[in-house]
């Protein structure tokens, strides 16, 4: 309980969305590599984890999200809120961006490369993608927390 | 005055009256003013620049 009293609402629901998508990714991505299989991807397995994460998240949401707002008093967001949002929102935006610049070019330079890297199709692009949004995902959340604690 | 209550009374939340008094946030003009208003005096009474 002490936890609770030293976080905000905000600050306890952006930890929550943080563990969320750390949760969601350490049950999906070591499942989802196995599964690319000469290139292919084994869609009917996919199909089945893509199911479990999605109920895993609609679980974890309704009971930790819910136990949030029932032990904490919700508050309605303000301007330093949205200010702190819209920093996290453009770091999150930058990871994307040099993520994905970084991945075209991977692509590009690969075939030319000495160093010759696994190859990149689609299968395996498919799962990097996601890699990239919950690294831009994660990113949000931390900018946002170290905001909030910076001002402690 | 709590924070609690200044902060209602500002449209903010409590956090946002923490920061401010320990001189980590920056108001915008509009709440700057709306803070001044709750205690009835001028801006400069309550915020000045260092």
């Amino acid at each position: 309980m002490q936890f609770l009293n030293n976080y905000s609402n905000r600050e306890l629901n952006i930890w929550a969305e943080l563990i969320l998508s750390l949760l969601v990714s350490f049950y999906f991505f070591p499942k989802i590599f196995p599964l690319i299989i000469n290139d292919q991807l084994y869609s009917e397995a996919l199909v089945d984890i893509v199911i479990t994460s999605i109920i895993i998240a609609i679980i974890y949401s309704i009971f930790v999200f819910g136990a949030i707002n029932t032990l904490t008093k919700r508050e309605e967001k303000d301007e330093r809120d949205y200010i702190y949002e819209l920093k996290s929102y453009r770091i999150s935006n930058i990871i994307f961006h040099v993520s994905i610049y970084l991945l075209i070019s991977l692509i590009v330079f690969n075939p030319i490369n000495q160093v010759r890297l696994n190859e990149f199709t689609a299968p395996m692009i498919a799962m990097i993608l996601p890699i990239i949004t919950l690294l831009s995902s994660i990113g949000k959340c931390l900018t946002q927390l170290f905001n909030y604690r910076k001002n402690i | 005055m709590t924070q609690a209550e200044l902060a209602e009374k500002a449209s903010v939340t409590r956090q946002t009256i923490i920061a401010l008094e320990a001189q980590k946030y920056s108001p915008s003009l509009e709440l700057a003013f709306r803070i001044a208003k709750v205690f009835d005096v001028p801006l400069e009474d309550i915020f000045q620049y260092n």
